[in-house]
């Protein structure tokens, strides 16, 4: 009885064992698969980039580039000002991104922590924001920069990206998850509300503003419109409008020169991609906080 | 549902407050700045005095153009040649982008009434739009104080850069349609260029090689992208894009659907290429005739250097076969000076400016790129029979000069234009029927016209 | 902020709690609230970009979108943008969901794999776009070349009405799944051990685990992913503009584009207006729906 009973449990663990191999094997397929499939547009980016303009017309194109051709990228920076518009691209991306955590962090602890008449009015109204696109309502902001006189500058290029809804809804979510009583020992400890933002709220939540921070930061490096419209001038000229205007000059030849436009997507997205590898860890744990609520 | 008509009410509440205290001063600046700029150049009208365009003090001045990379050394030694030529002036030249980008641009720094260059290209058929708002200054009294001669340019590029009597632009760089071929091809093969639009069937038949239904190589590709390419079929045919009441299009009449449908069997067949309006397309059907995909293209003349560098066979250029009529259009840009710039700039820009479109630079254009001599001085002299030793694929725009005329000027022009190329494009690719989008096409256009 | 000799300290802390989000109300007054007014107020005109001397016009431009020819393209958009924004939230959330279950195993393998799916929300739209249109190409791309070597005619991907949204949703929808699937598998991580032992216990299968408890469990997450992901694929714009600007005849002209066609293609900014004070009443109002909605079916683990 007892035997029977013992190997028919082993049969049920050699069974389990076998499915549990079984999912794996289903597991690690279709993720590789995936992989592979989600790649592909950035292989293909990178491949190109390095390949001659012959190579990228051929009718039975190559999967892997037949010569390397490092020179497109020279072209590149040759043909257009690349120094400069990463010059400008980093610092209008520095400023959004300072502009955007510090406004951000404070108008988060606000909604989440603070206690004021009509506090969620006031949130109603940061939230209605996400709604409004830049695209809808350029043209006032517009007339209103240049009239300030912010065409072909920095601020001009900074000012309407210096608060993020998204950003500060992002860390209010994640603020409220913390417990009050950590706020409310740290000020019988006699700090005030810097102290309790900088000391006790973003180490707790570090993981999340890792991760919102790198999507602001790729918001502003990644930023195309507005830029296009108040920066006309080379001097102030962005990466991402660069790029455009690769595309534009290179079409105005007779040829398709792929090879040299991909060569300066790959430039313009390096530093993104590197940093989003740096980050990568914080990434998991970063939005669960936030998501969760 | 409380709190979502607490965010609508504060909205509203923000809305009116803010739009209170400043909704009225904005508008009114731009109001001001536009009537300062006016003013300045209806002053100036009646008075040819010489002086009152000088230039006195040291300026720097912003030259906006859409001159791609390929034009870029030109540019440079151009915009060079006017610095050193002078010491007063000092010209920066900024590539904005497309003549559509240009022309955004060019219309939001006027909304603004700030950061407007000194001097602008823009496309020819945004004459007319600016000419009636006012954006352009008004050139005739500079033209007269200072005795430019513009006796010299032909009379239909005149008109083109010109509005209700004014002389709103001047001609900068003038291209016209043109069908280029595949001359090589066209001499091994016997294929004779159409001269006439009946004769469009037979050669289609002749140039173009489809195999149980699938095309090897295109008789001919029509650019869909911009209703310039295909206009001028109309036009020869008799067919009023805008009726002589101004409010009105003939786009529906049955000349109009013949053309339509005429087309639609080319593609259906196989023969025509009929390009998309995505981003690529001009550059993939230049790369069709480049690898002989295509007999022929449908292009700007402005683009013979590049086709001849990037072709390599010999390429052949043939006036668009004409019908009742045989006229073309103008294309390319005109030059123009915004109103709104101070009196001091405008004359500085008048200065670079009466030197962009002098003879030398001109030629110097023609020269080096697909660019159509602009003078009677060198069209109708030894200089012009020069030119076309250099380029003797040159010889048909030469005969045709008298039939290149400007643009249909209308401020809605704009509008109607993207209804109908949309439209056309809908009937070349989709199972509609004809008559009934036409019909659809018209009311749309019609109520655009009226409108604008 | 009335000087009072006394205050209370509690209003003291109120009042230092406003200041916090002060600097961010008064940037979105002036930059986005403004503007809206600012909008409001052209619509009942007929400024036009560039007419400097502009007159109100009363309801004219109302008339015309909701009663007149404009109502055609406010269908159009309408039809289109929600197709759009239909497309998008399927691969973001039911994508994500299905990407979320392939790629939860925690090790290096999965955790780099999991890296790339993700860093394509992380490329620039512009840098994104220009390699799809490459892939697209109907002459020289390589995914005609896959199907014509697999014997099937070429496809005009974005001169096609029935395939141009299809092609921007392919390049938003290699941007979005993978934040999707990102967002799932940190709430999936979060969801309590015990829940599953206990169902176990009682004999659930996996299938009926996941319908029984991992979906309900993710609820506030799908809240959460369907809000953000929609009032975003409601406003696409970038990946229209660089792949079918609109086109091919209309097909992909989305809300946001149609505002920007009216704005700076034809200038006319009173259209421009109206067209876009009804897109964001109509945002509002499906949002705020949604809200109402979701309050009673999301289960929150508290």
């Amino acid at each position: 009885m007892s035997g029977t009973n013992a190997n028919s449990h082993l049969e049920r663990e050699l069974a389990a064992k076998r499915k549990k191999k079984i999912v794996k094997t289903v597991q690690y397929t279709l993720a590789i698969i995936v992989t592979l499939i989600v790649m592909f547009p950035l292989y293909w980016m990178l491949s190109s980039s390095v390949k001659s303009q012959e190579e990228i017309l051929l009718l039975k194109p190559t999967l892997w580039p037949k010569e390397i051709h490092l020179e497109n990228y020279a072209n590149v920076f040759n043909r257009i000002n690349f120094g400069k518009y990463y010059y400008n691209t980093i610092v209008m991306t520095a400023g959004i991104l300072i502009s955007q955590i510090i406004t951000g962090v404070f108008a988060a602890y606000g909604f989440s922590k603070g206690k004021f008449k009509g506090q969620n009015l006031c949130f109603m109204i940061v939230l209605g924001a996400l709604m409004i696109p830049i695209q809808v309502t350029f043209i006032p902001i517009y007339i209103m920069c240049a009239n300030w006189g912010l065409s072909d500058t920095f601020l001009g290029l900074i000012l309407p990206e210096c608060i993020s809804p998204y950003y500060i809804f992002m860390l209010r979510q994640t603020f409220m998850a913390i417990d009050d009583s950590y706020i409310d020992a740290a000020k019988v400890d006699g700090l005030g509300r810097v102290g309790v933002i900088t000391k006790i709220l973003t180490p707790m939540c570090k993981s999340t503003l890792f991760t919102t921070t790198l999507v602001t930061f790729t918001n502003g490096w990644n930023s195309y419109f507005w830029p296009k419209i108040i920066a006309k001038n080379e001097q102030r000229r962005v990466l991402t409008v660069g790029l455009a205007q690769l595309k534009n000059t290179f079409a105005g030849q007779a040829t398709m020169n792929n090879h040299e436009i991909m060569a300066g997507a790959v430039m313009a997205i390096f530093p993104v991609v590197i940093l989003f590898f740096v980050f990568q860890k914080y990434m998991l744990t970063g939005y669960s906080k936030a998501a969760m609520k | 549902m409380k709190k979502m008509l607490a965010v609508v009410l504060t909205a509203a509440l923000g809305c009116g407050l803010l739009s209170g205290c400043s909704g009225g001063s904005t508008g009114g600046g731009a109001q001001q700045a536009a009537q300062g700029g006016s003013s300045g150049g209806d002053s100036a009208a009646p008075a040819a005095d010489p002086s009152a365009y000088e230039v006195t003090e040291p300026i720097t001045i912003q030259w906006w153009h859409a001159l791609e990379d390929q034009y870029s050394q030109t540019v440079s030694e151009i915009v060079e040649d006017f610095n050193n030529s002078q010491d007063l002036i000092t010209v920066e030249a900024t590539y904005i982008g497309s003549y559509s980008q240009t022309n955004e641009a060019l219309v939001a720094a006027n909304a603004a009434g700030t950061g407007l260059p000194a001097v602008t290209v823009a496309n020819t058929p945004y004459v007319a739009e600016y000419g009636a708002s006012g954006l352009t200054e008004d050139l005739t009294p500079y033209i007269q104080a200072t005795g430019f001669e513009i006796d010299d340019f032909g009379k239909g590029m005149v008109d083109a850069s010109s509005y209700g009597g004014k002389q709103v632009a001047l001609p900068f760089l003038i291209s016209t349609q043109i069908m280029y071929y595949n001359k090589d091809m066209a001499d091994t093969e016997g294929i004779t260029v159409p001269e006439k639009w009946e004769d469009m069937d037979s050669f289609l038949e002749a140039a173009s090689i489809v195999n149980n239904g699938t095309t090897e190589r295109f008789g001919t590709i029509i650019p869909g992208w911009d209703q310039w390419y295909f206009e001028t079929f109309y036009l020869n045919q008799g067919v009023n894009i805008i009726n002589e009441d101004n409010v009105s299009t003939d786009l529906g009449c049955d000349a109009a659907v013949g053309l339509v449908k005429k087309f639609r069997e080319w593609v259906d067949k196989g023969y025509v290429n009929w390009t998309t309006m995505d981003s690529d397309a001009s550059s993939n059907m230049r790369q069709a005739f480049i690898d002989k995909k295509a007999f022929s293209v449908v292009h700007t003349s402005s683009l013979y250097n590049t086709y001849v560098e990037k072709c390599d066979f010999e390429v052949g250029m043939a006036w668009l076969p004409g019908g009742d009529t045989k006229d073309q259009e103008i294309g390319g840009c005109v030059l123009l000076i915004p109103s709104k710039n101070d009196q001091a700039t405008k004359n500085a820009a008048w200065q670079f400016l009466s030197y962009l479109c002098s003879k030398e630079v001109n030629m110097k254009w023609a020269r080096e790129t697909g660019y159509i001599p602009t003078r009677n001085s060198v069209l109708q002299t030894e200089e012009g029979v020069e030119f076309l030793k250099e380029k003797p694929a040159f010889q048909c725009i030469f005969d045709n000069l008298d039939l290149i005329n400007p643009r249909i000027q209308h401020p809605g022009w704009n509008q109607l234009a993207t209804i109908w190329k949309n439209y056309m494009l809908e009937m070349m690719v989709e199972d509609v029927d004809i008559s009934t989008k036409l019909e659809d096409m018209v009311e749309e256009i019609n109520e655009v016209l009226e409108d604008a | 902020m009335e000087k009072k000799p006394f205050l209370k300290p509690r209003t003291v802390s109120a009042v230092k709690d406003f200041v916090c989000v002060l600097p961010a109300l008064v940037f979105l007054a002036i930059f986005t609230y403004y503007p809206i007014c600012k909008l409001i107020q052209i619509s009942f005109t007929d400024w036009n970009l560039l007419n400097d001397r502009w007159s109100y016009v009363g309801l004219k431009n109302w008339i015309w979108l909701f009663n007149g020819s404009g109502t055609k393209h406010l269908l159009n958009s309408l039809k289109v943008t929600i197709l759009y924004s239909i497309g998008e939230l399927t691969i973001t959330l039911v994508g994500g969901l299905i990407f979320a279950l392939i790629f939860n195993r925690m090790n290096a393998a999965f955790s780099f794999m999991r890296a790339v799916v993700f860093v394509p929300k992380y490329v620039a739209m512009s840098s994104a776009a220009v390699v799809f249109l490459w892939i697209l190409n109907t002459d020289n791309g390589i995914l005609n070349y896959f199907i014509t070597s697999l014997g099937l005619p070429a496809v005009d991907w974005l001169g096609n009405r029935n395939t141009a949204l299809l092609s921007v949703l392919l390049l938003t929808g290699w941007r979005a799944v993978g934040y999707g699937m990102m967002i799932y598998l940190s709430a999936m991580i979060g969801i309590s051990k015990d829940y599953y032992e206990a169902a176990a216990l009682d004999g659930a299968t996996a299938v009926q685990r996941f319908w029984k408890i991992t979906i309900p469990m993710l609820s506030p997450t799908t809240l959460f992913l369907f809000v953000t992901t929609f009032i975003s694929s409601m406003k696409v714009f970038q990946s229209v503009d660089i792949l079918t600007r609109g086109g091919p005849y209309r097909s992909t002209e989305v809300f946001v584009y149609k505002i920007y066609l009216y704005a700076m293609e034809d200038f006319r900014m009173d259209r421009a207006s109206v067209i876009a004070i009804a897109f964001f009443v109509l945002l509002l109002a499906i949002t705020a729906s949604t809200f109402k909605i979701s309050n009673s079916s999301v289960h929150y683990d508290s």
